[in-house]
């Protein structure tokens, strides 16, 4: 919940609150004093209502004493004419809207009656009425007949007297309703009589309906004294039962009275709406208010947030400026010092990040990322790129220390910088520095060159120290050699490599020589699946026995054919092998792949020596000897029909592990051959510990045999050496006839090249030996 | 006490006017609430009916009609006693009975006096003026020897009682329908003996009077 609205519900939540507890505060006091007026008024109008019945019957009494002093009236009631009498009464009551007239005698009995009833009552049964009359006028409410009636008694006199007439007066719904019509009574009034049994039954309600009797009287023959609150047909009343004057002969007469507290509420429900309607502007001002108000806190501490992510990616330009004082304002202050800081201290680890401690020049990354901006910038225009080394540095790193090796560069550094001028000096490594000269061809870039082999040529002197430290370069030129910074960078190192081994030690990067360019990088990768795929092929080339004139070898040599650079010799992709650990697994192939062509070739009974090349690396599988045993067994190869063949340098200054897996070989019976003899460090001391049977003279003497007589000499006195020490001698690279011949006189025992056949593959070596001249069955023994 | 105080005063107004050699009756009358009741009519018969008395020479008796009232309130009669009636007012009075001993009716100008009116049969006979509600006057028809009325101070007197047994009753216009004793026994052992009763009646009030003092204005 954003604060905004916690806030603004916060505040409506109260005022709400606030609103509803007055609310039910001032209704709860409101109609406790509704209902104490209604009691009041109640207690008034229960009294009035008896008044006014006393008043009703002073009239009626008046009214029934004027009728009494009618002198016929009383004559005829002197003389006891009872029907004279009856019709006489019965128009008087009319007179005086009585529902009924009785004449009374002074014994209680009733002598006239205007109402016919059967039986004939004999006696007036409200005798405390007729006792009460014989002084004075009496009147009281009576219930009869489950009918409730006013009934005066009025004595007559003629002129003692001589009875007295009895006016009886309906007390109903009429009667009700007039009185209501005068204000005397409240809107519900009912009047309730105990029946015979003790209950309560309405006889007349004034207004229809409201069940007030039926409730406030409901089972019991007690009724409250005081105003009650009771709810009756869904309305609540405040409610007073009064009872009314009766003759003591008649059953108790209850008026029950009514106040209305719905009706007595009305005039306040207009209040309420008008209330709501206040509460409803009040509830919307006071969100609007608390929306404005939010906002006004909020607002700034969102800007002051989008700021703090800002500074986070970071912009550290200062926070917006935020017109408010207090918290907010020192937030805002305290975030702008805040982004000053960082940005102070970016700075600084920026600047030491792309610049070197000990000699206070760019780092590499800094320095290749300048040159990137330049070349982008004068894009078109060149450049050269000067790799300077310090060969020696770190043998003098670990023989004096770093500390010396620092001063040490920072003094190159120095001496660097003097000939370099605007060019950009970077320190490119431990012990390699970098120039970028802009706008300089490759000319500038060797002159420049050798005036740095010249000032870091001095030694460095230190003490009684004087430091020779075998500076080189290698020079990358733009856009010859590359259009990117890292691209420049690299070859500069490459040509400073090759510096580096060079009696000149600056070099200027040759894409021919450089063993990194990218292709063979793929052609690795390539290399793994060539095997998987089968795009590799063993081609044998013969091997002529000069003493029997019968081919009876061959050398196995492997093919490639790439599917889009097409056959690649093994010179290029055998070094590859070797250097990214897959010749192992090219060495199993093509064992595999030999041992099944000579098992192939046996059937047909055609029995090879199979030569096969080990690299320098496989002699460190000690499980080559083990596998090539199992190979010669599955086949049923004979281990005579291999040779192994290794170069000098690969068995040079091997361990004893290399050494040891030779004898193995050999100890199963297999031979092994020195390739390549007579161009590296041959040592015949170190030859004599290795268990080799065959000598191979490299081709490159064979090649100017024809011309050359010392290359002669070399290979005769190789083969003569050979044989002495009881090894077997072959030529590569015959390549004539005069050659071969040759070869024949000085008594060596294989020749091999082009002049014979070159390499081949299985099928085509089978058509090769079937012209051959040299073609023998099974010469091999 | 009451009693005791009552039975002196009844021999302090009855020994002096007692002649010698009779036995008087004074009778106090009250009403309920001990208040003196004036107009009401002791009569005293013997019990033995043969002891009848001659009877007296018959008297008229006027029955006055002044400032609307009748003069006296009530008047004894003996049998074959006439009565006439009076106005002395200057209205016209309408006096009439409906009584069964006696029906008449009279209207009498001012000054003007009705004829004689025997009245032979014994009985109250109400009177009253049809023109003036409130007057009213009982004509008391009696054949009883001793007869009096009781004055303001409540008490009747009667004297020359022979020695024998009597009934004395006691009535009175306002008497209430039904109620209250108004006989009693007496006994005259001596004829020098002065006796005292008392009766206590129950009695509506004064006719003559308006029922309600707040209408007395007209």
């Amino acid at each position: 919940m954003s604060f905004r609205l916690r806030l603004a519900v916060f505040l409506v939540a109260s005022l709400a609150i606030l609103q509803s507890v007055t609310a039910v505060l001032v209704y709860e006091v409101t109609r406790r004093q509704v209902v104490a007026e209604g009691k009041r008024q109640l207690a008034i109008a229960g009294t009035t209502f008896a008044r006014r019945l006393d008043d009703v019957s002073a009239r009626v009494s008046d009214n029934v004493q004027v009728l009494t002093l009618d002198f016929a009236l009383r004559s005829a009631i002197a003389q006891r004419d009872r029907d004279t009498v009856r019709s006489a009464l019965r128009n008087h009551g009319r007179r005086i809207g009585a529902a009924r007239m009785l004449l009374i005698g002074l014994d209680g009995t009733i002598d006239a009656d205007t109402q016919e009833v059967s039986p004939p009552e004999r006696k007036f049964p409200f005798t405390d009425l007729v006792e009460g009359a014989l002084e004075k006028p009496t009147a009281a409410l009576v219930a009869w007949d489950d009918q409730v009636f006013w009934i005066v008694v009025v004595p007559v006199h003629a002129p003692a007297l001589i009875g007295l007439i009895a006016a009886s007066i309906p007390v109903d719904e009429v009667f009700l309703q007039r009185e209501q019509e005068q204000s005397v009574l409240p809107k519900t009034t009912e009047l309730a009589l105990q029946n015979s049994n003790g209950n309560w039954v309405v006889v007349a309600r004034a207004n229809a309906g409201s069940g007030l009797a039926g409730q406030l009287l409901a089972e019991k023959p007690e009724y409250p004294e005081k105003p009650a609150l009771i709810e009756a047909a869904g309305r609540e009343y405040v409610a007073l039962a009064t009872p009314l004057h009766t003759s003591r002969e008649s059953r108790p007469i209850v008026a029950v009275l009514g106040y209305s507290l719905d009706e007595a509420l009305q005039p306040y429900r207009s209040v309420a709406v008008t209330w709501a309607v206040l509460l409803a502007f009040g509830l919307v001002a006071g969100l609007l208010g608390s929306v404005l108000i939010a906002r006004g806190v909020s607002r700034p501490i969102e800007a002051l947030a989008a700021t703090a992510r800002r500074i986070a990616s970071g912009d550290y330009r200062p926070a917006p400026p935020i017109a408010q004082a207090g918290e907010v304002g020192e937030l805002a202050a305290a975030l702008t010092n805040m982004a000053e800081a960082i940005s102070e201290r970016e700075e600084h680890i920026r600047f030491q990040n792309a610049h070197d401690n000990a000699t206070g020049l760019m780092t590499r990354v800094a320095a290749e990322a300048a040159i990137q901006q330049m070349i982008d910038v004068e894009s078109g225009s060149g450049g050269s790129l000067l790799m300077v080394a310090l060969a020696r540095l770190p043998e003098i790193t670990k023989t004096l220390g770093h500390a010396i090796s620092d001063r040490l560069m920072r003094d190159a550094a120095t001496r660097i910088r003097g000939p370099a001028g605007a060019a950009l000096v970077a320190r490119a490594s431990d012990s390699e520095f970098l120039v970028w000269m802009r706008q300089a061809g490759q000319g500038d870039a060797i002159a420049l060159s050798f005036r740095l082999l010249d000032v870091l040529g001095e030694p460095y002197r230190e003490a009684d120290l004087a430091i020779d430290v075998a500076p080189a370069v290698g020079i990358a030129l733009h856009p010859l050699h590359g259009t990117q910074a890292s691209a420049l960078l690299q070859r500069a190192e490459v040509a400073l490599f090759a510096a580096l081994g060079a009696d000149e030690p600056v070099a200027v990067y040759d894409p021919g020589a450089d063993p990194h360019r990218p292709e063979r990088l793929s052609l690795m990768s390539e290399l793994r699946e060539a095997i998987d795929r089968r795009q590799l092929q063993m081609h044998y080339q013969p091997k002529l026995n000069l003493a029997t004139g019968a081919i009876d070898g061959v050398e196995g040599l492997v093919r490639w054919q790439h599917p889009k650079l097409g056959l690649i010799g093994p010179d290029m992709f055998i070094p590859l092998a070797e250097e990214t650990g897959n010749i192992r697994r090219l060495t199993r192939w093509v064992l595999a792949t030999c041992i099944a062509q000579a098992h192939a070739w046996d059937l047909r009974n055609r029995r090879f020596r199979f030569a096969i090349n080990l690299s320098a690396r496989d002699l460190d599988d000690p499980d080559l000897p083990h596998r090539v045993g199992e190979l010669l067994a599955i086949h049923a190869v004979t281990p005579r029909q291999i040779l192994l063949e290794i170069t000098e340098s690969a068995v040079m200054g091997k361990p004893d592990a290399a050494i040891r897996v030779l004898r193995q070989l050999a100890d199963l019976g297999i031979d092994l051959a020195i390739d390549d003899f007579g161009v590296g460090q041959s040592s015949f001391a170190y030859l004599r510990r290795l268990p080799v049977r065959e000598l191979k003279i490299d081709k490159s003497f064979l090649l100017r045999l024809a011309m050359g007589a010392e290359d002669r000499t070399i290979v005769r006195s190789i083969v003569e050496l050979g044989h002495r020490l009881g090894y077997r001698v072959t030529a590569e690279g015959v390549t004539d006839q005069t050659s071969l011949d040759y070869l024949g006189e000085i008594g060596c025992d294989h020749a091999q090249g082009f002049f014979i056949s070159r390499a081949l593959p299985p099928d085509a070596f089978d058509a090769f030996l079937a012209a051959s001249p040299w073609h023998r069955e099974n010469l091999l023994t | 006490m009451r009693w005791f105080r009552f039975a002196t005063a009844v021999v302090y107004i009855c020994a002096p006017s007692a002649p010698a050699g009779a036995a008087g009756l004074g009778v106090r009358i009250s009403d309920t609430r001990g208040n003196a009741v004036s107009d009401a009519v002791i009569t005293v018969a013997p019990q033995a009916a043969g002891s009848v008395q001659p009877a007296p020479t018959p008297a008229t008796r006027v029955i006055d009609q002044k400032n609307e009232t009748f003069i006296p309130y009530i008047e004894v009669f003996r049998p074959g006693d006439k009565v006439v009636f009076h106005n002395s007012d200057n209205t016209r009075h309408h006096a009439y009975s409906f009584a069964p001993a006696r029906q008449f009716e009279f209207v009498l100008a001012p000054g003007e006096s009705s004829t004689a009116l025997q009245l032979d049969k014994l009985g109250v006979i109400a009177v009253g003026c049809n023109i003036h509600d409130q007057m009213i006057t009982y004509l008391y028809v009696t054949d009883a020897p001793h007869v009096a009325r009781s004055g303001e101070d409540g008490i009747a007197q009667l004297s020359n009682l022979a020695k024998g047994e009597y009934d004395v009753r006691a009535w009175h216009p306002q008497l209430r329908p039904g109620a209250g004793v108004d006989s009693q026994r007496l006994t005259i052992a001596d004829a020098t003996e002065l006796k005292g009763l008392t009766f206590t009646l129950s009695l509506l009030p004064d006719p003559r009077l308006p029922p309600d003092r707040e209408r007395a204005g007209y």
